[in-house]
């Protein structure tokens, strides 16, 4: 009895295995054919975005503009609401008819090899225009590459991957150093007399750790008054940078006056830290703008924070592409810069939804 | 071993020092650590500075006690870190936005955690499938269905349910309290009653436990539940101390949970383990972490330090009791 069930299950997985691979199979090699009729015909070479006049927003020539969506991943705060005005804006796309079909939200797993993987199914699926948010600068690198000898135009939104300048459609998204620099000169404006503060990193080697460390460096590295005490490995995480906050009050007491941080997980936590031991004075600042930091500005737990216009980057990035899919015509510009935003009481209502 | 050596080590038979060391040598590790640390960093022997890390760890120390007893059993529990993900959203599902009372949500969140323990435990015991495979699936089921409750979302939670993690009772932090309270139960449960000793018995030789009457279904099911309740407390806890239930934290949880069990002198192949040695490796993994903050080690070099160290005591342990546990 077991044995045979065991033979129906195994024959229905490879079954229904078999019905998935065939169908990408058939779309992949249909694609590959009119891709291959297409070059023999007018001999355009169609990866080379660079070049004015060829460029096609149909790149395999099937009739149909199909989108694909590569998330970073699905479970960071930050990105889920980029994930969901994703899904709102690319379905009201295709409810209007600009687009033809798009592939929902593709988990990238916050991995380099996972979003590779996506964006293979992609190329498989037929897509012509594939939107990615990396995971990693170097990692997820190779998906981009591929997505662009494959012919597809890559929009990569809200951090770079190495080829990005050279490969990509059009890159979206914000400058970290800069939100680096508004941090620290917050952290100046608020303590004049100077002090001695921690930096919570992100995880380490993480371009939005590296920038946004150098913004830091920028301001408060280059002000005398101010001396960093501690250098924290906080991985992203709020209990490590809790953990960072209690030792550092406990070490340097008074003299700790700051503890600026990578991302606002980690500041929230901080701040949380410093309030519960009377600590209202120390200021705890990060970047991102997630609901929780935003509540605890609006309740006056926490001072400000570093908004990234995460959903504002996707905006521009889909507006640009239709643009590009209205006109048969390459981008306007290569690169689309949205500014970072001091949130703190004044304006956090804006930003709290 | 046979004749009983006349030899005596600091007053001690020898039979009796090397009994001693089994239980204690790693304690001397942590004694010889903390001394190390102090020399360099003076206030790290502070008592506030104390007190932070005890009460610091006790997220880990939780985990690392249901982790310990899955161990013994000769599995492990890959589920803690997914665990932390799931009891927080809930708890700002039903807190935060429902407006259930702390108590209840709490309660919701340790039952669901428990039930997921349980799950584990029964998949392991009653279809008898490797742990290791049961709890990295049901890692990936557990931080799935915090996704869909929280839908990638951060919850915040107000003042009273931080207070949880940083109020305090007569001067004591209340996670504190909860490690002591676990501790002295998990003491209790495993060198005291039949129940420990069945673990004891299920870990080291299944069949022959089997064999004397244990029912080791029910054994591994109630380990795994355990380290599934355990989890949900150490979920609350987390909650409280970030202020914030979100779908991504937790990750990697289980390595220092394992860090502190094996550094404890639990066993991987099942059957060694005390309840006094996994609070001395909870404690150790702690003084690790805040002693490279103290020494001041650069941030780029801390994940080397921290693993390096956590060899380097096993391995210490072993040379000093290696054969003293047998």
């Amino acid at each position: 009895m077991k044995k045979v069930l065991a033979v129906l299950m195994a024959a229905t997985m490879v079954f229904s295995l078999a019905a998935c691979g065939g169908g990408s199979g058939d779309e992949t090699t249909a694609a590959q054919t009119t891709a291959a009729a297409d070059d023999g015909a007018d001999d355009t070479a169609a990866a080379d975005d660079g070049a004015a006049g060829d460029f096609v927003a149909d790149v395999n020539g099937d009739g149909k503009i199909i989108v694909g969506y590569i998330s970073k991943n699905l479970t960071d705060p930050f990105h889920g609401p980029i994930n969901a005005s994703a899904e709102e804006k690319i379905e009201q796309l295709k409810t209007d008819g600009i687009i033809d079909d798009w592939t929902g939200v593709l988990d990238g797993n916050t991995d380099g090899p996972t979003q590779i993987d996506r964006a293979q199914d992609c190329i498989s699926q037929g897509c012509d225009y594939v939107i990615i948010l990396p995971a990693e600068a170097e990692a997820s690198d190779p998906a981009v590459v591929q997505l662009a000898e494959a012919g597809i135009h890559v929009i990569v939104v809200n951090s770079k991957t190495n080829s990005t300048d050279d490969l990509a459609m059009l890159y979206s998204g914000s400058d970290d150093v800069q939100a680096g620099e508004i941090m620290g000169n917050y952290i100046i404006e608020q303590c004049p007399d100077g002090g001695k503060y921690v930096h919570c990193n992100g995880i380490l080697g993480n371009s939005a750790q590296i920038q946004r460390t150098e913004g830091i460096k920028n301001t408060l590295g280059a002000d005398s008054k101010f001396e960093m005490v501690a250098d924290e490995d906080t991985q992203w995480k709020g209990d490590l940078a809790a953990n960072a906050a209690t030792n550092a009050m406990a070490q340097y007491g008074e003299e700790l006056v700051a503890i600026v941080c990578d991302n606002d997980d980690m500041s929230s936590a901080a701040q949380t830290a410093c309030n519960s031991a009377g600590r209202t004075d120390i200021v705890c600042i990060g970047v991102d703008g997630n609901e929780t930091p935003l509540q605890m500005i609006k309740d006056g737990e926490l001072g400000a924070t570093v908004y990234q216009n995460g959903v504002g980057q996707l905006g521009a990035a889909i507006d640009a592409m239709v643009e590009t899919i209205e006109n048969n015509a390459a981008p306007a510009e290569k690169e689309i810069m949205v500014d970072f935003v001091l949130v703190t009481s004044e304006n956090v209502d804006e930003y709290l939804k | 071993m046979a004749v009983k050596s006349e030899k005596k080590i600091l007053g001690m038979e020898r039979e009796t020092f090397r009994q001693f060391m089994g239980k204690y040598g790693v304690s001397l590790i942590m004694v010889v650590m903390i001394i190390a640390i102090a020399i360099y960093n003076h206030r790290f022997i502070s008592g506030t500075n104390l007190l932070n890390v005890v009460t610091q760890v006790s997220i880990n120390g939780m985990l690392a006690f249901g982790m310990c007893l899955c161990i013994t059993i000769g599995g492990i529990d890959l589920t803690v870190g997914a665990q932390l993900a799931l009891v927080g959203v809930i708890m700002g599902q039903t807190i935060t936005n429902s407006g259930m009372p702390i108590a209840l949500g709490v309660l919701i969140g340790v039952a669901v955690a428990t039930l997921f323990g349980f799950i584990n435990g029964f998949l392991i015991a009653k279809f008898n499938m490797f742990p290791f495979v049961v709890t990295l699936s049901m890692q990936l089921v557990i931080r799935g269905a915090a996704q869909v409750i929280s839908g990638g979302r951060a919850i915040t939670f107000g003042q009273d349910v931080k207070n949880l993690y940083y109020g305090k009772l007569l001067g004591i932090p209340y996670p504190i309290i909860a490690l002591v309270v676990v501790f002295i139960l998990m003491y209790i449960m495993f060198h005291w009653t039949k129940l420990g000793r069945y673990i004891l018995a299920v870990g080291g030789n299944a069949n022959a436990a089997v064999a004397s009457g244990v029912s080791e279904v029910k054994i591994r099911i109630i380990c795994h539940t355990i380290s599934g309740f355990l989890a949900g407390i150490a979920a609350v806890i987390m909650a409280a101390k970030t202020g914030t239930g979100q779908s991504n934290i937790g990750v990697s949880y289980e390595t220092d949970a394992v860090a502190a069990a094996v550094i404890g002198g639990t066993s991987f192949a099942g059957g060694i383990a005390t309840m006094p040695g996994v609070l001395i490796g909870i404690l150790i993994v702690g003084f690790i972490y805040n002693g490279i903050t103290m020494i001041g080690i650069d941030a780029n070099w801390q994940s080397i330090i921290r693993g390096l160290v956590i060899i380097a005591t096993v391995m210490l342990d072993n040379a000093i009791n290696g054969r003293n546990r047998k």
